[in-house]
């Protein structure tokens, strides 16, 4: 009683990434972008902006990605509503994206920028990111927001900028695993200051890997539902 | 293996049969998740014989528990939701349920009401809860009901 079924049009997976303003969220998007292309991975990207497209506009111009991938939400004054409460215009611009182009893996959505308190429906997004950055104090974690807590993955950003800050990078790395309590965390710095880009130890390659681990699938050999 | 399909629920005449023959098998695998992530279309799962499985349905579809992802001669997964977990609360007077109540939507808690409680569904560490209410407890505006004792 075997049950064939053709692969499904489920589409691409949407990967959410939310955290507060200014703490990197558009900076890692122009990192994964060419890291995502050279695994052969199809990106679209979304960004939510308050009330201006400047983020979208970013993207657009860094020569990352075809301009036409992108999408801008307006947000307006609220930010975490668009992403939680009434996410239907960022699902219609997914929806958008999907149908002009057919071929893509991964939809990467920027939120507007938030307090520690934001998070993602699961209705709009598969997983979601969550990026502060050591900037903006050693006691973060300890603050436990829904953003740090619930997140999927918690980016610790900016660590070249530690010293500069009186932060342990280390210090923080701890406490924030502890907080999270086995869910994935990393650490990463997408503009290391003074050091270039694509070295290694900017930790880019990793948030890639547990993407590709816990919602691209492309690790698995592809079997036939009921012919296991 | 990746599974994309819902094929039923396990109370589906046609799916009950097979699957019973499978279960003396010892041929049916659970895959448990938590209330959260049933609402995720893409999630990676183990089952309860350590199979891992990758889930990634449709936009339409939604998880349920009962629903079957793999059903065939030899071997069958069925998805069940962790049960969950409430705290059962007893206010003291109307003015305390109106305030208690107003709290907890203030708070975006999960609640339900049954027999003159308000029972909030635990999201998280119980302890989170119980120090929020820690002033309506201590002060008997609030009673913890059945052996819900912190
Ligand atoms: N030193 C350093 N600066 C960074 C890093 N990541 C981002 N920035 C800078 O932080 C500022 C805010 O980044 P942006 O991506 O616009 O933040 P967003 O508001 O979260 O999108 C920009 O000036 C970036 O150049 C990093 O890893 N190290
Ligand atoms: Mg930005």
């Amino acid at each position: 009683m075997n049950v064939h079924l053709p692969s499904a049009p489920k589409g691409p997976a949407r990967i959410g990434i939310g955290g507060p303003v200014g703490s990197g969220k558009t900076a890692l998007i122009e990192r994964l972008l060419p890291a995502l292309a050279r695994r052969g991975i199809e990106v679209a990207v979304i960004t939510n902006d308050l009330v201006t497209r400047e983020d979208a506009e970013r993207v657009r111009r860094s020569g990352l990605i075809d301009p036409g991938r992108v999408r801008a939400v307006e947000a307006g004054a609220c930010p975490h509503t668009v992403i939680r409460e009434d996410p239907t215009l960022n699902i219609a611009a997914a929806e958008d994206l999907e149908a002009r182009y057919p071929g893509l893996d991964l939809i990467l959505l920027e939120s507007g920028g938030d307090n520690l308190a934001s998070t993602f429906s699961l209705d709009l997004v598969d997983w979601w990111m969550f990026v502060i950055d050591v900037g903006q104090g050693d006691d973060i974690p300890r603050k436990r927001g829904p953003g740090i807590v619930q997140s999927d993955l918690l980016v610790i950003n900016k660590l070249d900028l530690a010293p500069y800050v009186h932060v342990n990078a280390d210090q923080v790395l701890t406490e924030a695993a502890g907080v999270r309590k086995g869910r994935a965390l990393l650490g990463c710095a997408c503009r290391p200051h003074g050091r270039a880009a694509s070295d290694q130890a900017d930790g880019i390659e990793a948030i890639i890997d547990l993407i590709v681990r816990d919602v691209l699938f492309t690790d698995i050999p592809a079997e036939v539902q009921g012919e296991a | 293996m990746i599974l994309e399909h819902i094929l039923g629920a396990v109370t589906d005449p046609w799916i009950a049969a097979p699957l019973h023959r499978l279960e003396h098998q010892d041929a049916v695998e659970t895959v448990t998740l938590s209330r959260e992530d049933m609402s995720r279309k893409r999630l990676r799962a183990c089952t309860d014989k350590g199979t891992e499985v990758a889930i990634a349905l449709d936009r339409a579809s939604a998880l349920f528990d009962g629903a079957v992802l793999l059903l065939d001669d030899r071997a069958a997964i069925v998805l069940r939701m962790e049960p969950e977990e409430w705290l059962c609360l007893r206010p003291r007077d109307l003015t305390e349920a109106i305030s208690v109540g107003f709290f907890a939507g203030n708070l975006h808690w999960r609640v339900r009401f049954g027999d003159g409680q308000l029972q909030v569904a635990l999201e998280r560490e119980r302890a989170v809860y119980l120090e929020r209410l820690a002033d309506r407890l201590a002060d008997g505006r609030i009673t913890l009901i059945d052996g819900d004792q912190p």
